[in-house]
């Protein structure tokens, strides 16, 4: 039996060596420095009126909130790999990993425990950026909804990349390999995905043939992308964007017309995504047509499964006895 | 070997394989390690011992066979195993950043001792393995000898029935090693079954009160120590202040010296009781003997002999 508390015994156990053997102090020095830098700057270039122009002064803190959370998820996308990925085969090369499971502590409570101290690290990180998100909010434009629900994204997709990379730790014999190949997932995940739809969205775009009143005949391509929209779902930004609680539009004057905007990278870049699910009509713009739904909840639920499934198998790989020794076990 | 004692025996193994790929590891070994008993599992590097130990540690399945730990199947009953069974594996880590008793406590509490019971049970071992005075040190600071004795301690934390050892002897001092020797010996006197292994052979003799001997991953004997005392031949060497009588002496009885040096003469193998008679008959006769020693130790000789049959 799994229990929460064998989860709890090896998961404190880990985090306090971790809190023994890195310099933890100058890395979230570190840290805290980068985020106060880059907010800082954030701030100040915002308000020169470069980019993210909004007249009123009440949401100043939308265009910072923003870029400042996907800079967040692009720095704990780097990291977390490195918190789990030696988690499992680092314990193997120090011998340190049959002594426990020769106890009474079950695969399951070593495999969680494991990846809660890791995905407890990449927390702290985490809860060490909301006073700079606070800092956006204080700004205007931001409700608690809003930053709750962008928090728990990044937080679950912290512990996903965490799980994979600890499942990857309990495959591979080396501890190097099984860090680099944790790097890789999570460069597939959040450029890889972009590249492949680049790659495939021409492949399946329509192609017909059109005939004029003259007589004349062409091919015509029509892009599809509602076809192959589903490439970009599991990427972590396009996760956080879509999922971001949209802020509402606002009627701008843009001097010769006026559109909506908000002013949101978050949302706009959500607004994207969930067009490339519409299908394509061949009538004019109608701008009562229905809304499309959004891509967020495929993309978690996916990255949910894929954190899920690597729990089970690095559990899976964590049972004794087993039938097969650890590459680099001497036999004999 | 003797499946009708399984149930007495604190670890029973029959007819055990285990192969790697196509090289056989253990090929049909059968032993029985009995409760209130040392019983040493010898063998040259490469006969299967820790392949046996890590089945018997319920860490890998065997490919057949029968293997019954604390009474339990390994390979059906694990937490039934590692309830009664305590191991200690020859090569193994530390968690180098935690303190002495922080290490002991992770695993007493990983063995779900009763919260209560923990730090008596920790600072029982510490005093037991000599190292009370470093309990609150980090890991790290302790000599390959102390970290050997920590896992000891670690193996004995939930007071297992069965005790595996894999090599414990190997690299310790010779202080060290009488200290193995009087823990071991405590813990057999107050019942458990004690499974060593080692290549060590004079420790062996001194700490086992049985023999297993392992060749190419099959038992090649089972015996108690006095029976393998009175088997084993060995060389003698002896010597007389009246050399010439010696000889005269030897010549008589028809025992042909191998060498005869400075040292004294070095005589054939032979039986312990043999070897008795012989002596018995020189001071009998009147010759003055001042030494009469073995050559080498009975398990020694046994173990080269079971290594030269190899080859």
């Amino acid at each position: 039996m799994t229990t929460p508390s064998g989860i709890w015994l090896v998961a404190r156990q880990e985090f306090r060596m971790r809190l023994r053997t890195g310099r933890w102090k100058w890395l979230l020095g570190g840290w805290l420095v980068l985020l106060a830098v880059f907010t800082g700057l954030l701030d100040l270039s915002v308000s020169t009126g470069y980019g993210y122009v909004d007249d009123d002064q009440s949401r100043r803190g939308v265009p910072i909130f923003g870029i400042l959370m996907f800079f967040v998820l692009g720095m704990v996308m780097v990291i977390s790999p490195a918190l789990t990925s030696q988690a499992i085969n680092g314990d193997r090369e120090r011998g340190t990993l049959a002594t426990l499971q020769v106890t009474r502590l079950r695969p399951g409570e070593i495999a969680l425990g494991k990846l809660l101290a890791g995905w407890g690290v990449g927390l702290v990180m985490l809860a060490l950026s909301l006073p700079f998100a606070g800092l956006a909010t204080a700004k205007g434009g931001i409700t608690v909804a809003r930053l709750a629900a962008v928090y728990g994204v990044v937080a679950l997709l912290i512990g996903v990349v965490c799980a994979v990379s600890q499942a990857l730790s309990a495959l591979l014999a080396r501890s190097i390999t099984s860090a680099l190949l944790s790097y890789l997932t999570v460069a597939f995940l959040c450029v890889g995905t972009l590249i492949s739809f680049a790659l495939i969205a021409p492949l399946v775009a329509d192609e017909r043939t059109v005939q004029t009143p003259e007589g004349y005949a062409y091919t015509d391509t029509r892009s599809r992308e509602d076809r192959v929209w589903w490439l970009l779902a599991p990427n972590p930004f396009v996760i956080l964007a879509d999922s971001a609680p949209r802020v509402p539009p606002r009627l701008v004057d843009y001097g010769d017309a006026y559109y909506y905007d908000d002013y949101d990278p978050l949302s706009s870049i959500g607004r994207e995504v969930r067009e490339l699910r519409r299908p394509p009509s061949d009538g004019d713009y109608d701008p009562n047509q229905a809304d499309v739904p959004p891509v967020w909840p495929w993309g978690l639920g996916f990255n949910v499964l894929l954190g899920i499934g690597s729990v089970v198998l690095t559990t899976r790989r964590l049972r004794t006895p087993s039938r097969t020794l650890a590459r680099g076990v001497r036999i004999a | 070997m003797h499946p009708e004692h399984s149930e007495e025996a604190g670890v029973a193994v029959d007819d055990v394989w285990r192969h790697f790929g196509p090289v056989p590891a253990l090929a049909g070994i059968s032993l029985t390690a009995p409760y209130g008993k040392v019983t040493a599992l010898v063998g040259p590097n490469g006969a299967g011992k820790t392949t046996l130990l890590l089945i018997l540690a319920s860490l890998l399945l065997p490919d057949r066979g029968t293997v019954r730990v604390g009474g339990a199947d390994p390979a059906t009953d694990p937490y039934g195993v590692r309830a009664a069974m305590g191991w200690m594996p020859d090569t193994f880590g530390v968690y180098d950043q935690l303190t002495v008793k922080e290490y002991l406590t992770f695993f007493a509490d990983s063995y779900r001792l009763p919260r209560s019971t923990v730090p008596a049970r920790v600072d029982e071992l510490l005093t037991l393995i000599h190292l009370a005075d470093y309990a609150y040190q980090p890991v790290h600071v302790l000599s390959r000898g102390q970290k050997q004795r920590l896992a000891l301690a670690r193996a004995l934390i939930h007071r297992p029935r069965v005790l595996l050892l894999d090599e414990p002897a190997s690299g310790l001092d010779p202080r060290s090693r009488v200290e193995l020797r009087d823990v071991l010996r405590g813990l057999a006197a107050d019942g458990a079954a004690v499974l060593v292994s080692s290549h060590i052979l004079t420790e062996l003799e001194e700490i086992a009160d049985r023999v297993v001997l392992v060749a190419r991953g099959r038992t090649a004997g089972e015996h108690t120590m006095s029976e393998l005392a009175g088997a084993a031949k060995v060389g003698y060497r002896v010597r007389a202040i009246d050399g010439e009588a010696l000889t005269a002496f030897l010549a008589e009885r028809g025992v042909e010296p191998v060498a005869v040096g400075h040292a004294g003469s070095e005589l054939p193998a032979m039986a312990e009781a043999e070897a008795a008679d012989l002596l018995a008959g020189m001071v009998g006769a009147g010759v003055r003997v001042v030494a009469f020693e073995p050559l080498g130790s009975n398990l020694e000789s046994i173990y080269l002999a079971l290594t030269e049959e190899r080859r």
